[in-house]
Order: C-alpha cells, then structure tokens, then sequence
C-alpha cells in the first residue's frame, strides 16, 4: 500500500473542519482549533500535524478530497518520494 | 444534456466539476459575475494580512475550464428565467436554453446609502484589493470604523489590529450577532475587544460618511466619529428578482427541499443563496459558509444527473475575534429555539451556548470554549437531549 505524507500548517488553518467532516479518520480539531493528524483514528503520541499514513487507493482520494475541500488549503499531502500531490503546484 | 449553472462561486464551480465527472458528453454552462477563476474567499483574510501572496488565493486556473470542457461565462449576470421554454436571458442580451438549471448566485453585500474612497466591503477579490490599496494609504493619526457586529466585523477587527490601526466598531445591536448570542455572551466578547483597546459602540447605525475626496468622518445615531477608513459588514442582501418573477419560491434565501430541488421542476440551488430544508436540524435554513456550499455544490450535481441525494450536513463556522476563538454550529437562531442554555462564564473566559428545540439539541455557539465543538456537533447529529449532552461536558 503506498504511504502519504499529510501535513497540516497551522498557521494557515482556521478551524473551518472541512477536513474533520470528509475525513474524520486522518484528521480532528485540537484544543486550539486546529487540524492535527491522526493514523486511521489512531493518535501514536506525541499528538501531531504531520504524520506518515498507509493508505488504500480509496483512503488516498478520501484525503485528497479532504485537502482540497479545506478553504485555507492547510493540507499538504505528498507522495513516499516526497512529490507534492496537493495543493498542485 | 445541457446543465446551466448561475453563480460560479465554490458552490457553482464544485456542482461542475462532479457534473463533469458524472457525464463527460454533457454540455456545463457556467455564469460568472467575477472575471477570476475560482479563489477562495476564506483565504482573503490571510492575503491582507500578508500571510500568503495574492496568487496563492487561487484555487482553479484559468485553464481547467478549458481542459474540462466547461463554457465559462465572465462578468455575466442572469435577468431572465423562463421554466416553461426552459431558458434564462443574461445581462449581456444572450438567451441560453438549458435541461437543468441550478442558481448558486450567493449574496451581493449589503451596502451603506453613500460611498466615498475609503469605504470598504469585504466579499470578493476585488474587494480584498482595494482594501490593500487603501491600508497601504493609512498613516500615523489613522483611526478605522467598522460598522457590524458579525463575521465580517470580526475580520477587519483582525486586519486593523494586525496593521496596528486604532479601531471604532458600530453595530446595530447591543452586541456582536443579536439573533443567536445571549447577553453573557455579548459581554464576553465585549470585555475581550474592550481589553484589545477596540472602541466599541453598541446600539448604533452609521448615518452619514463625511469627506469630499476621502472619508474624513462618520456621522452615527451617537455623534460624529474621525474616521480615514471603514469598513462594513452589515450582512448580505441577494438579488431575488429575475427568480421572483419565473415563481422561484424565496424567502430569505431560495426555497429548496433537502435534495436541494426547487418548487419549480428542473431548477435546483445551492450555497450561500439556498434555503433548504436540513433533515438533521428538522427545518428550513440558509447557511452561508464554506464547508456548506461546497458539500451543496457536491450533493446537487448528483441529484441533477440522475441520482438522487439527499444533503446532510452539521454545519459550523469558526473565527476567532483579536484572539477569541467564535464556533457557531449548526441552527443558531435564538428565535427557533425552545431554550438557548449556557455552560461556562464571562469569568472563566468562555461560554457554550446550546440551542434545544423540542427536546433535542439542534445548535451550539461557542466562544473561548473550542474544547465542546466535537461533543456539540455530535450531539446534533445524533439529534441528543440537552441533559444527556450536558453530561458529556466537563
């Protein structure tokens, strides 16, 4: 299964939860409204905004959504090779 | 199939592109009163405040139009609709005939009677540049009004305190939001403001602007206020007009079901401009963020080509005030509440105010309290009692 790099950027994320409600498994609000990612519902500590997932196909276009339904686009996602999938440059 | 869409916010450009998806041959119309391609108003705050460049704001090129196949229609308005011949007449005198049409226009600003440089509205691109060009203006003794107590006062709380302008807020109300906020609330807010050195007139309306070149001064139901620049965020006010008269049921927005279809067969809305019936909060509601017409945009492609969808969603919307984090979930209207309980204190520095309507909880404001955004919001969705939510929280 490939591996995706998610990042949020906290400075640019606002609290919208556009993510949270697309993919709740990867991502939740923290307590200062901020996105913060998690590995299939799982927070491995220390609680963070970037984390390396495994995903299936599906699981990746689910994320991909999730990015780019996020209005201050604070998700980054890239490829095990460190390509930039989104936002596309 | 020919699908017409008027209004290529994110609600229209979104409803395109999973028509596209659905249906490769179709013929997509999209109207757009903007010359750019789609951005994001959401991150327009960010642009004036120099955390990202302008062109970062930009969420399609000018391009993808093109690759998908979508006409795209610029600094075009619609006038005219008939449903019966199934055609609408737009502002540049074309007649475009369509199978499905869907009105995703959004809101046009509510504006003040006068306009004199240095006035400011805050809702396009075209806005966002002229209010850079205007702070670039600004110089020492600068002092800014903002007239309105909501979300868009909020932001240019946020960019004149972060440009370090000494700032004086007019609003309507006794406090920010009157329609959903409890006074609790509103002196929360009012406190927070007040300690960040905002100048705050409660109970009062701008009346007149001041200035032959440039604004000099506000004239408000209290006195008259030195002023270089103002800004105003009194709501939104859409041009019903061309529906109206094509029998497009509106009330505060345009009257739609929870597949967000219209009373008139093959005309369908979404985003900002949508009334729409939501199967969560058992009622009819206009809701005007982003999440929401988006996931509208979504929803209603579907439904147009064929499969029928249902729209459901606990929407929210979160700012924060000069630092003070503001969540509004779901239905916030004190009016259709049976009762609006409060959790938390101005004391304390927070307060979660839950709405109930017939024994379930339908909405949550919270203000310095983002710790009970996830138990409310859950809450809504499993359509909970206020007792069993209450619990939930510490």
């Amino acid at each position: 299964m490939p591996k995706l790099h998610i990042k949020v950027d906290p400075d640019l994320c606002i609290g919208a939860a556009s993510c949270v409600t697309i993919a709740p498994e990867t991502f939740q609000l923290n307590e200062e409204n901020k996105a913060y990612v998690l590995d299939h519902g799982l927070e491995p500590t220390p609680r963070s905004y970037e984390r390396i997932v495994e995903v299936t196909e599906e699981e990746k276009e689910n994320m991909i959504l999730a990015a780019q339904s996020c209005p201050t686009l604070a998700i980054f996602i890239f490829d095990e090779a460190g390509v930039q999938l989104f936002p596309e440059l | 199939m020919r699908f017409l869409i008027i209004g290529a916010g994110v609600a229209g450009t979104t409803a395109a592109e999973e028509l596209r998806k659905r249906d490769k041959s179709a013929d997509i119309t999209l109207v757009s009163e903007e010359h750019h391609p789609l951005y994001s108003r959401v991150l327009l705050p960010h642009y004036l405040k120099g955390k990202i460049v302008r062109e970062r704001v930009f969420l399609k090129k000018e391009s993808w139009y093109t690759e998908q196949n979508i006409e795209w229609l610029t600094g075009i308005t619609c006038k005219q609709l008939d449903p019966r011949n199934k055609f609408v007449g737009l502002s540049d005198g074309r007649e475009l005939p369509y199978d499905k049409l869907l009105i995703a226009t959004g809101g046009e600003v509510r504006a003040v009677d006068e306009d004199v440089r240095g006035v400011s509205y805050f809702r396009t691109l075209d806005d966002a540049d002229h209010l850079v060009q205007l702070l670039s203006e600004q110089g020492p003794g600068s002092h800014a009004g903002i007239f309105g107590g909501g979300f868009i006062a909020c932001e240019y709380l946020n960019i004149f305190s972060h440009f370090q302008i000494p700032t004086t807020l007019f609003h309507r109300g006794a406090h920010f939001w009157t329609r959903s906020l409890l006074p609790e609330a509103g002196a929360l807010m009012e406190n927070h403001l007040k300690n960040h050195q905002v100048e705050l007139q409660a109970n009062t309306s701008v009346t007149e602007l001041k200035g032959e070149k440039e604004l000099t001064s506000v004239v408000t139901t209290t006195g008259e206020h030195a002023v270089s620049l103002l800004g105003v965020g009194i709501g939104i006010q859409p041009d019903f007009s061309w529906m109206r008269e094509a029998h497009v049921e509106t009330g505060v927005g345009v009257k739609a079901n929870a597949f967000l279809e219209t009373n008139v067969p093959d005309v369908y809305t979404a985003g900002d401009i949508a009334e729409f019936f939501d199967p969560i909060i058992e009622r009819q509601i206009q809701i005007g963020n982003w999440m929401n017409a988006m996931s509208q945009g979504r929803c209603v492609a579907k439904t147009m080509s064929g499969e029928k969808t249902e729209f459901r969603l606990v929407s929210s919307y979160a700012t924060n005030a000069i630092g003070l984090e503001i969540i509004f979930v779901g239905d916030v209207e004190k009016a259709a509440a049976d009762h609006v309980h409060l959790v938390g204190s101005i004391e304390s520095g927070g307060v979660t105010q839950i709405f109930e309507r017939q024994g379930r909880v339908v909405g949550g404001v919270m203000i310095g309290r983002n710790q009970d955004r996830k138990v409310v919001t859950d809450g809504i969705a499993q359509k909970v009692d206020f007792v069993s939510l209450r619990r939930q929280i510490p």
